[in-house]
């Protein structure tokens, strides 16, 4: 009875979303149209992709196959900031290295959406000491109304306004990763978490 | 990185350690703007911007008052902007704070480290801040005493440190605590609002 209670609630995948931001054909015709300009400025060479999990899967999978230049992946994760009240360590963990070298390689991070930038100033800052022979930066989605730490981002998908957005990779409480498209989650499922 | 500094509000001292976790480098309150002078060309009126991000050249100024409540504080930094164009400054409401706590999954913190609650948690988290670099120090001592059994550590780790080193080595200048004409305003603000919302 005590775990009934405290059973987590079970999301109504589309109900809960109040509003489609993207549509799934939006989001298709943007990530062909990124893979084209990736595709134009990696011409005769070869790009390494690093995706951060886990949001960013379904991107990184969309965008390599637009990508007509040979291909490389890699996946990192870091850990994320837990709150005063559970996080003494104080300082991020790369929960998943890179599998290979990226030295002498140019590389790609294939982020889902960039709003504080903390967490990708962190990236940047740890991939440059692996001396690739250029990294840039590819977005989905840019929500600059949060940004914290100004990064260059070199492929942007859409610029969003200030909303808590998931699917297509972005989540609430680890749900909603499997929308099709992009959408607002409605306000009360997190004001009252 | 935050043992020495004595926040006047505890969603400031939350946000300094987000800063800290992502290894971005900042200084609380280290500079004040006069925005007015009277006749006698004293300065009546001043801003103190909560933080300085020295890598970004930017300010953050956190407020997590109330929107109606933070009228003053907006006229402020209009002040602050027309005098001092040259500065950039980000302002972080309440509902910015609050995202922020969202996006991290403790959107239950975020009431707790805003508003007026906020101010009277600054002491509790001050005081728990320098506990936990007491015990990060001792954790420390510990270490070094292990000797080579604590070399094997995982390739996260050595990023850690390699990060928290450069960071460390450029540490910045902090004030130990906020100033007591800081405080003393912030202190009438709480008053003030908190009459408002009586």
């Amino acid at each position: 009875m005590v775990q009934a209670q405290h059973r987590a609630r079970v999301p109504d995948l589309r109900g809960d979303i109040g509003q489609v931001l993207i549509s799934e054909e939006e989001i298709r015709n943007k990530v062909r149209e990124l893979g084209a300009q990736v595709t134009a400025d990696y011409t005769g060479r070869s790009v390494t992709l690093v995706s951060v999990l886990k949001g960013s899967l379904p991107f990184m999978a969309d965008l390599m196959r637009a990508i007509d230049v040979p291909v490389q992946i890699d996946l990192m994760e870091v850990s994320s900031y837990g709150g005063a009240t559970t996080e003494t360590s104080g300082l991020v963990r790369i929960l998943k290295d890179l599998s290979s070298s990226i030295a002498g390689r140019d590389v790609l991070i294939v982020e889902d959406i960039i709003d504080t930038g903390l967490t990708l100033n962190y990236l940047l800052r740890y991939l440059r000491g692996k001396n690739p022979a250029s990294l840039r930066i590819c977005a989905l989605l840019d929500k600059p109304a949060r940004r914290l730490v100004e990064i260059p981002i070199d492929y942007t998908g859409f610029t969003i306004p200030d909303e808590f957005v998931v699917g297509y990779g972005l989540d609430f409480g680890e749900f909603y990763r499997n929308l099709p498209f992009i959408g607002v989650l409605r306000r009360e499922l997190y004001e009252t978490a | 990185m935050t043992d020495e500094t004595r926040f006047a509000h505890a969603s400031e001292a939350e946000l300094s350690r987000i800063l800290d976790y992502y290894g971005v480098r900042w200084e609380y309150e280290p500079r004040t703007f006069p925005i007015m002078w009277g006749l006698d060309g004293k300065v009546v009126e001043s801003f103190s911007p909560d933080f300085y991000l020295p890598d970004m050249d930017m300010y953050v100024e956190l407020t997590t008052l109330k929107q109606s409540l933070v009228r003053r504080k907006n006229r402020k930094l209009r002040r602050l902007r027309e005098l001092y164009p040259d500065i950039r400054i980000k302002l972080f409401y309440g509902k910015d704070f609050r995202a922020l706590m969202l996006k991290y999954g403790r959107v239950d913190l975020a009431a707790s480290l805003s508003g007026l609650e906020g101010q009277v948690a600054a002491d509790r988290i001050n005081s728990r801040l320098k506990a936990d670099a007491e015990n990060a120090a001792e954790r420390d001592d510990v270490t070094v005493a292990a000797g080579p059994e604590t070399t094997s550590v995982q390739t996260e780790t050595s990023v850690q440190t390699e990060l928290s080193t450069s960071q460390s080595t450029a540490s910045p200048r902090r004030r130990p605590r906020a100033s007591r004409g800081s405080r003393r305003r912030r202190g009438r603000r709480a008053f003030a609002a908190a009459r408002v919302v009586a």
